[in-house]
């Protein structure tokens, strides 16, 4: 048994938070916070010990999920893992996130994706497949992809 | 011929006094020179700064000059200011080259107006070949100076008019793709909510007939989900690659089916089809994969399920066939007539022309899917 994963989510539609609050806890998971802007994410990076953060690009104060990803790569307080409906927006480089789980995700596409991170977290490189819906940036390409394809 | 007056011109005797060329006065050749509407002139070279020692009636009439103001002095009095400085270097080295040259070249009248000047320069060489003259004549070319300029003026204008069009354009096509993406992500997040609210609906509710039938729904409506987050990946968003949608959703549904007995097997060829056949193609292929996994397999002694799903996509000449398959138990139980699902996967082929067949496989059963699907070209969005 693999220890699970603690969440911190910044996502600006609260539906959505709360509908993925639940499916991280069903999976066996649990969610330190929800932040629902930038500036709530920043000072909720230092108050929390995710680690995985899911952000969204768009957030209440506009699209400022990259920065906020960027201000958590600088902590490395955590992993970034993007979730948005606006996969284009992300920067080549992904701004030092793992990847992105791309909108609208399935129910079974989020629960894969759930494991896979917390295999790539806990002992990387994760075994399972990748999930279909989800997108690793270049440089976890590089270190998580699977040997054989 | 203007005989008389070039004759009762003093000026004119002097001249061809002057020239103590070959052709005497009275020569025919001499007086077609005078008299000719060319402006023509004669340097001579062998005299200090190679002054006029010749220039025709219109010669005269061009430059606005009398003769008595030009004979013996060297032509520059025709430059101004606003000559070009490579017009008159280009003459400076073609006399002291003794070659031709053919230049145009502002001049300036003696009224101080501007004419342009197509210059035509010679050397006149005797027998024994040493430099005698210069021949020169002047034709004004003005009016072909102005539609010369014009037509680059207007050239200018019109690819200035151009630039600016085809600025609007890009601003245009990129306000319309930033709208674009702006739907799509509204859609995109509007799916998201409308699975959210369903699967938080399901969990309040205790009666397992309507808990599966909320799952139901919410496979059909990820299976439009799916359509939605494959349809804007590619940069052309009129296409859709319906063999990448078949892989995502029989991997999602079989992985969330829990049941690792059962297999997948699929034969995919790549094939696109227009978008707005995206969804009724994906919603039938899910009809038809969760229907297998729902009714075609016998839960074993042990617990577990075992079996396989196939999926098939190719496309022989204009049509496009999707076959899907199981090892299951076959027929009896799997095509109630009067379910939705059923209905739906028929409403669907009539939608899309398809004609649709049902076989027993022994073991299982084989639906075989067939549409017509045009050649996709550029710009067919049909």
């Amino acid at each position: 048994m693999i220890e699970p994963l603690k969440i911190l989510i910044i996502e600006d539609e609260a539906l959505l938070a709360m509908e993925l609050e639940s499916l991280v806890e069903e999976a066996g998971h649990s969610v330190v916070g929800w932040a629902t802007s930038s500036s709530e994410a920043k000072s909720m990076v230092g108050s929390t010990d995710a680690d995985i953060a899911f952000v969204d690009i768009h957030l209440t104060d506009g699209p400022t999920g990259v920065e906020v990803a960027e201000y958590i790569g600088q902590k490395k307080s955590s992993v970034v893992v993007f979730m948005t409906a606006n996969p284009k927006r992300i920067p080549d480089h992904f701004a030092g996130a793992v990847g992105v789980i791309a909108k609208p995700y399935t129910m079974n596409g989020l629960t894969s994706a759930l494991r896979y991170l917390q295999e790539g977290v806990r002992r990387p490189p994760p075994v399972s497949t990748r999930p279909a819906g989800f997108t690793l940036s270049p440089a976890f390409e590089a270190v998580w992809a699977p040997p054989v394809a | 011929m203007d005989w008389k007056r070039t004759r009762e011109s003093a000026d004119a005797w002097h001249m061809t006094d002057d020239l103590h060329a070959e052709h005497g006065k009275g020569d025919p050749f001499a007086a077609a020179i005078r008299a000719t509407r060319m402006s023509m002139i004669i340097t001579d070279p062998r005299r200090p700064d190679n002054p006029i020692v010749f220039a025709n009636d219109a010669f005269l009439r061009l430059s606005g000059y009398g003769r008595g103001e030009v004979i013996g002095k060297n032509c520059r009095f025709l430059q101004g200011p606003k000559t070009d400085k490579a017009a008159i270097a280009a003459i400076r080295a073609a006399i002291a080259d003794k070659t031709d040259l053919a230049v145009d070249i502002l001049n300036y009248r003696k009224d101080g107006s501007t004419f342009w000047n197509a210059l035509y320069l010679s050397p006149v060489s005797n027998d024994k070949g040493e430099l005698q003259f210069f021949f020169a004549s002047q034709l004004d070319v003005s009016d072909r100076k102005r539609s010369e300029h014009r037509i680059t003026a207007d050239k200018d204008r019109f690819e200035k008019a151009v630039k600016e069009r085809t600025a609007e354009l890009e601003a245009a096509l990129e306000a319309q793709t930033t709208l674009l993406h702006e739907v799509d992500h509204r859609v995109k997040n509007n799916l998201q909510m409308i699975s959210s609210l369903i699967i938080m609906q399901s969990r309040s509710i205790k009666d397992e007939a309507t808990k599966r039938s909320l799952k139901t729904m919410l496979e059909r409506i990820e299976a439009l989900s799916t359509v939605h987050r494959r349809l804007y990946q590619s940069k052309d968003v009129s296409r859709f690659d319906v063999s990448d949608f078949a892989k995502d959703l029989v991997t999602d549904l079989l992985t969330a089916s829990g049941r690792s007995g059962i297999k997948s097997k699929l034969d995919l060829e790549p094939i696109v089809i227009s978008a707005e056949k995206a969804t009724p193609v994906a919603l039938m292929v899910n009809e038809l994969v969760t229907n297998a996994l729902k009714h075609a397999f016998k839960e074993g002694p042990d617990g577990t399920t075992a079996g396989r799903i196939g999926i098939k996509m190719s496309q022989p000449d204009g049509h496009f066939n999707i076959e899907v398959s199981d090892d299951g138990v076959g027929m009896t139980d799997a095509s109630g007539d009067a379910s939705f699902g059923m209905r739906l996967i028929k409403s669907l082929a009539r939608q899309l022309r398809a004609n649709i067949e049902w076989h027993d496989a022994g073991p299982g059963t084989k639906v075989v899917i067939s549409m017509p699907n045009e050649p996709q070209q550029k710009g067919n969005v049909s």
